[in-house]
C-alpha cells in the first residue's frame, strides 16, 4: 500500500509537499516558542548586579514570559489550525482515487489505514525538517525580542534535549488529527464515485462542521460578553481568543458561508462572461473555496483582532493617564533638586516619586513567596493633590510608618502585614490602602519617605508639578532648568509615553505575529496551490472551449480576487469580535465603549493578500495549462 | 460473430427470467428492483420493478436510450447503488441489505469492473494496476500470474508503463486485466468500448468473449454501440426503467433496429 502512496506523490507533489511545509513550520515555531518560552521562565541573572539592577533583569523576564505565553498559543494554534486543515484537504482532493480504490476491493479500514500512515510518515518528514529550522527560527525570534528590548541583551535561550519528543509528538499529533477526520470521511467515499467526471462532488457541510461550526460560534459570542465583565488582565486575553475561535468557528461554517458571500458578487460578476464562468467555477469548487479563504480568514482575524485590541488599550491607557494626573509639568531630576521644586515662586504642589527595588515576602498556605518589585516612594499629601484617584479600599491619609500602599492585584489585601525587604533591611509593613485597578498597570507598591533609608532616596525620581493659579509655566520650566532638572509639559509627557506605547505595541506585534503571520501567508500560499492541482483537466476543457490561455487566467484571478475579499471579509468579522469585546471592556476605564480600527495593517494585509493570493493563482494557472488542452481532454487519467 | 440456434428470434418479454429461460444457473438475479432518485418533490425513477436473472456463464447486453436506466440497472446489479426496493442476489449471496465489509468482501472475491473511462491509477504502471486488486485483497501477488494476464490481453511489451503513456485501447485492456486477474464470478461492464475506435473495440470485445467462452466468467455489459451488444449472447432493452424487450444473439443491425424502435 505505502508503494501506492510513493507513486501518488510523484503525481501531486503540490499536495505533499504543501502538507509537508506546514507540518516543518508548525513545529519550528511551537518548538521555538517552547524553548525560548522555558527559557525566559527560568533565566540566568548574571552575578555582580545592584539589586535593583537584579530587580529590573528580573522584571524584564517576567514581562516576556506573558508575551512568549501568547506567542506559544499563537504558534500551537496555528500549527493546529493550518495542518490540519491542509491535511484534510489534500484528502478531500483524492477523493476519486480513493473511489477507484474502493472499486477494485479496497476496504474502509484500508482506506483509512493508507491515509493515516500516509499522513504518519509525511509528519516524521515534517518534523524532521521542522526541528532544525526550529532553530533558526529561535534565533530569529529571540533576535527580535532582544532588539526590541522584551528580554535583556544577554538572554539567549537554551536547547533542551526533551523538546525533540514534545515536537515529534506535536508535528505527529497534529497531523493524525487533522487526517482522522478526512480518512474517516475518505472511507464512507462511495466506490461509485469513481465513476463520475468531477470527483470532487460531495457534501461540504458535514455534521461534525456543523458541530464545531456552532459550538465555536457560541463561544466566541459567550467570550465576547463576558469579556468586559473581567478585569483588564483578564479581558485582553479573552478578546484575543474572540478572534481565534471567531476564526475556528468561521472556517467549519465556511463552505456555508463562502458560498453566500460568492452569490452577492455573482451579481456584479456575471456581467461578463469570464466573471460568469469564474462565479460558477466558485459555486462548483466550494470544497476548494472555502480551503482557501480559510487560513487567510485565521490571518486577518489574528493581526487585525491584536492590533485593534492593543491599540484601543493604548487609547484608553491614555485617556486613563491624562485623567490620572492633575499637573501641569514633569520634571525628572536628582534628589537635591527635586528637592527645591517646591519652594520655587509659580509651584503650588511639587509631588516627587522615586521608585525603589524592594522584595516583598507573602505567606501563602504555609509557602513563603519572595516577589521582587518597584515600589513607589511617595508623599501621600503632595501625591493626593496631583493624582486625582480614588482607592479601591483604605486611605492614602493612613500612609506613613510601617505602612504601604498595593495595587487590587495583588495577594495581599488591607489590614494584611507583610515583611518587606528595603535597602538590605527587612521590616514588617501593613497594607493602608489598595489602589483602583487601572488600564495601564499602574504601580504595583507605594511607600512612606519615612519608610525607606535616605540613601536610597538619592536616586534619580520624577517630580509632578502643579502652578500657583496665573503662575507663568515659562518662567517656571526655565527655573527648574537652570536648578538641573528636565522638565516637559504634562501634555508632553504623556504623548512620549504614549509613543514609547506604541513603539511597545508595535514590537509585540511583530513579535506575536512575525513568524506566525508568515506561517499563515505560506498556509494561504499553499492553500492556492493545492487546489490549482485539480484543475488542469478543467481549464484544458475551457481553453478547447475556446478560451485563450490569457483568459483562462484571467477567470482564475476573478476566482482569486472572490475568495481572497471573502477571507478577508470573514476574517474582519472575527476581529470585529474581538474589537467589539475589548471596546466594552476598555469602556469601564474610560467611560466610552469605542475601539480603534487599525486601518494602516488593515490596508497592508488587504494588499498583502490580493498581491499574494493573485500571483500564486496566475503561477499556478500558467503552470496547468502549459500542456497542449487537447492531450488533456482526451486523457482519462 | 457468434450465431447460435436463437439467432434473430424475437421475445417481448417484461419481468421474466433469462436464466429459467435458457436453462442455466444465474450469476446475478434481480426480484423487482425499484430505484428511486431525487427528493420526495423531484422524484425520478431510474429502475421500475425490474425482475431479471443473469445467467451464469453467458454475457449479457443491456441496452436502452439514453435515461433508460441501463447503468442504475448495472449499479444496482453489482452492489454499487443500493436499491429502493426488491432484492439483488449477486454471487449466490442477497446483497440487498449487505454491510460495506460484506460488499467489499464481494468486490474482493465475485465481481470485476471494466468502464467507459477506463478508471486506472494514474500514477501506477501497467503491473501495479493489474495487481492492485490482488494487494487489496491481501492476497500473495505473483508477478509470474499478473504478467500472464497481460500477455493475455496482449499488452507482455508493455508491462511497466503508466496510463498517460498507453492509447485509449490499451488502458482499456489493462483495465480488463485488472479485472480479470481476480478470476471474478461476473465482470460488470459500462460502455467498454465507449471510447475507443473500432480496431480496440473488437479487440476489447473479443477479449470479454474469451472471458466467457473459455473461463466460464459471466459479463453483464451496459452499451450503446450495437456492434457491441450483438458480441453478447442476449441483449435485454430498457425503456424507462422496464425490460421492455430482449433479443437472442441478434446482429448488429437487429439490435440497431429495435433501439431504432425504442427511441422513436
Amino acid at each position: 500500500m505505502f508503494r501506492l502512496s510513493l507513486r501518488t506523490f510523484r503525481e501531486r507533489w503540490q499536495l505533499f509537499i504543501g502538507a509537508l511545509l506546514t507540518v516543518a513550520m508548525g513545529v519550528a515555531l511551537v518548538q521555538s516558542a517552547l524553548l525560548i518560552l522555558i527559557s525566559a521562565a527560568s533565566p540566568v541573572i548574571p552575578a555582580g548586579l545592584t539589586p535593583i539592577e537584579h530587580q529590573q533583569v528580573s522584571d524584564g523576564y517576567t514581562g516576556a514570559i506573558t508575551l512568549l505565553a501568547m506567542v506559544l498559543a499563537l504558534a500551537t494554534f496555528l500549527a493546529v489550525f493550518i495542518v490540519s486543515s491542509t491535511f484534510a484537504f489534500t484528502v478531500a482532493q483524492r477523493r476519486r482515487d480513493l473511489a477507484l480504490l474502493r472499486l477494485v476491493g479496497g476496504s474502509r479500514g484500508q482506506l483509512r489505514r493508507l491515509l493515516l500512515s500516509e499522513a504518519a510518515l509525511l509528519a516524521v518528514l515534517g518534523c524532521g525538517i521542522g526541528v532544525p529550522l526550529g532553530l533558526v527560527a529561535m534565533r530569529i525570534q529571540s533576535n527580535l525580542l532582544r532588539g526590541l528590548g522584551f528580554v535583556p541583551p544577554q538572554f539567549t535561550p537554551r536547547w533542551q534535549d526533551w523538546i525533540l519528543a514534545v515536537s515529534f509528538g506535536v508535528g505527529i499529533g497534529v497531523a493524525l488529527i487533522g487526517v482522522y477526520a478526512a480518512a474517516r470521511r475518505a472511507g464512507k467515499v462511495a466506490p461509485l464515485e469513481a465513476l463520475r467526471a468531477t470527483g470532487a462532488q460531495q457534501r461540504v457541510m458535514t455534521a461534525p462542521r456543523w458541530v464545531f461550526g456552532l459550538l465555536f460560534l457560541a463561544g466566541a459570542i459567550a467570550l465576547m460578553v463576558l469579556a468586559p465583565l473581567v478585569g483588564p488582565d483578564g479581558a485582553i486575553p479573552m478578546s484575543i481568543n474572540v478572534s481565534i475561535t471567531a476564526a475556528i468557528a468561521l472556517a467549519a461554517l465556511s463552505p456555508l458561508v463562502v458560498p453566500l458571500v460568492g452569490r452577492l458578487f455573482g451579481l456584479v460578476l456575471r456581467r461578463t462572461t469570464i466573471g460568469g464562468l469564474a462565479q460558477a467555477n466558485l459555486r462548483e469548487g466550494v470544497r476548494r473555496s472555502a480551503s482557501t479563504a480559510a487560513p487567510l480568514l485565521v490571518l486577518v482575524a489574528l493581526v487585525i483582532g491584536l492590533f485593534g485590541t492593543l491599540s484601543t488599550i493604548a487609547t484608553a491607557s491614555r485617556i486613563e493617564m491624562r485623567r490620572s494626573v492633575h499637573a501641569d509639568l514633569v520634571v525628572d531630576s536628582g534628589a537635591a533638586v527635586a528637592g527645591r521644586i517646591g519652594a520655587m515662586p509659580g509651584v503650588a504642589v511639587a509631588d516627587t516619586q522615586v521608585p525603589v527595588g524592594v522584595s516583598v515576602v507573602t505567606h501563602d498556605d504555609g509557602d513563603v513567596e519572595t516577589e521582587g518589585a518597584t515600589a513607589l516612594v511617595i508623599d501621600p499629601t503632595t501625591y493626593r493633590s496631583t493624582h486625582p484617584l480614588r482607592l479601591a479600599a483604605g486611605a492614602l491619609t493612613d500612609l506613613h510608618g510601617a505602612a504601604m500602599v498595593v495595587d487590587q492585584g495583588d495577594d495581599l489585601s488591607l489590614g494584611d502585614t507583610a515583611m518587606v525587604r528595603i535597602g538590605g533591611r527587612s521590616v514588617p509593613v501593613k497594607v493602608v490602602g489598595v489602589l483602583p485597578e487601572t488600564l495601564n498597570g499602574g504601580q504595583d507598591y507605594l511607600l512612606p519617605r519615612d519608610l525607606v533609608p535616605a540613601s536610597l532616596l538619592a536616586g534619580p525620581s520624577q517630580t509632578v508639578v502643579r502652578l500657583a493659579p496665573g503662575a507663568d509655566g515659562a518662567v517656571v520650566t526655565r527655573a527648574i532648568r537652570d536648578d538641573g532638572g528636565q522638565v516637559r509639559t504634562v501634555a508632553a509627557w504623556l504623548a512620549a509615553n504614549a509613543s514609547e506605547q506604541d513603539k511597545m505595541n508595535s514590537g509585540i506585534m511583530t513579535v506575536l505575529m512575525g513568524l506566525a503571520g508568515l506561517y499563515a501567508l505560506i498556509a494561504v500560499i499553499n492553500a492556492v496551490v493545492i487546489a490549482a492541482a485539480d484543475r488542469k483537466a478543467e481549464f484544458a476543457t475551457a481553453r478547447v472551449t475556446g478560451l485563450h490561455r490569457r483568459q483562462v487566467v484571467r477567470m482564475a484571478l476573478v476566482e482569486a480576487g472572490v475568495v481572497t475579499t471573502i477571507g478577508l471579509l470573514l476574517g474582519l468579522l472575527g476581529a470585529t469580535g474581538t474589537l467589539i469585546g475589548i471596546g466594552s471592556a476598555v469602556s469601564k476605564f474610560t467611560g466610552r465603549g469605542e475601539f480603534d480600527v487599525p486601518w494602516g495593517p488593515l490596508g497592508l494585509v488587504t494588499l498583502v493578500a490580493f498581491v499574494v493570493v493573485g500571483l500564486t493563482s496566475v503561477w499556478t494557472t500558467l503552470a496547468a495549462t502549459r500542456i497542449a488542452p487537447v492531450r488533456l481532454v482526451g486523457a482519462h487519467e | 460473430m457468434t450465431s447460435g440456434p436463437w439467432c434473430g428470434e424475437l421475445d417481448i418479454m417484461n419481468g421474466t427470467d433469462v436464466g429459467q429461460l435458457v436453462g442455466l444457473a444465474t450469476a446475478v438475479e434481480l426480484q423487482g428492483v425499484t430505484r428511486e432518485y431525487g427528493t420526495r418533490q423531484a422524484r425520478v425513477l431510474a429502475l421500475d420493478g425490474v425482475s431479471v436473472g443473469f445467467p451464469a456463464g453467458s454475457w449479457t447486453a443491456v441496452m436502452g436510450p439514453s435515461g433508460s436506466g441501463k447503468s442504475t440497472l448495472l449499479h444496482c446489479a453489482a452492489g454499487l447503488e443500493r436499491a429502493t426496493s426488491g432484492h439483488v442476489v449477486l454471487a449466490g449471496q442477497d446483497i440487498t441489505g449487505a454491510s460495506d465489509r460484506q460488499l467489499t468482501e464481494i468486490r474482493r472475491r465475485s465481481v470485476g469492473f471494466v468502464f467507459q473511462s477506463f478508471n486506472l491509477v494514474g500514477s501506477l504502471t501497467a503491473v501495479q494496476n493489474v495487481a492492485l486488486p490482488l494487494k487489496l485483497s491481501g492476497r500473495r501477488v505473483s508477478m509470474k500470474q499478473v504478467r500472464t494476464v497481460l500477455d493475455s490481453v496482449g499488452l507482455g511489451d508493455r508491462l511497466r508503463h503508466r496510463p498517460r503513456e498507453l492509447s485509449g485501447g490499451q488502458q482499456q485492456r489493462v483495465a480488463i486485466a485488472r479485472a480479470m486477474v481476480t478470476q471474478p464470478a461476473v465482470l460488470f461492464a459500462d460502455e467498454p468500448t465507449g471510447a475507443l475506435d473500432s480496431t480496440s473495440a473488437r479487440t476489447v470485445l473479443g477479449l470479454l468473449r474469451r472471458m466467457v467462452d473459455v473461463n466460464g466468467q459471466s459479463i453483464v455489459m451496459v452499451t450503446h454501440d450495437p456492434a457491441a451488444a450483438a458480441s453478447a449472447d442476449t441483449v435485454l432493452f430498457l425503456s424507462d426503467g422496464r425490460l421492455v424487450d430482449r433479443a437472442v444473439r441478434p446482429t448488429a443491425v437487429e439490435v440497431a433496429d429495435r433501439l431504432a424502435r425504442l427511441e422513436g
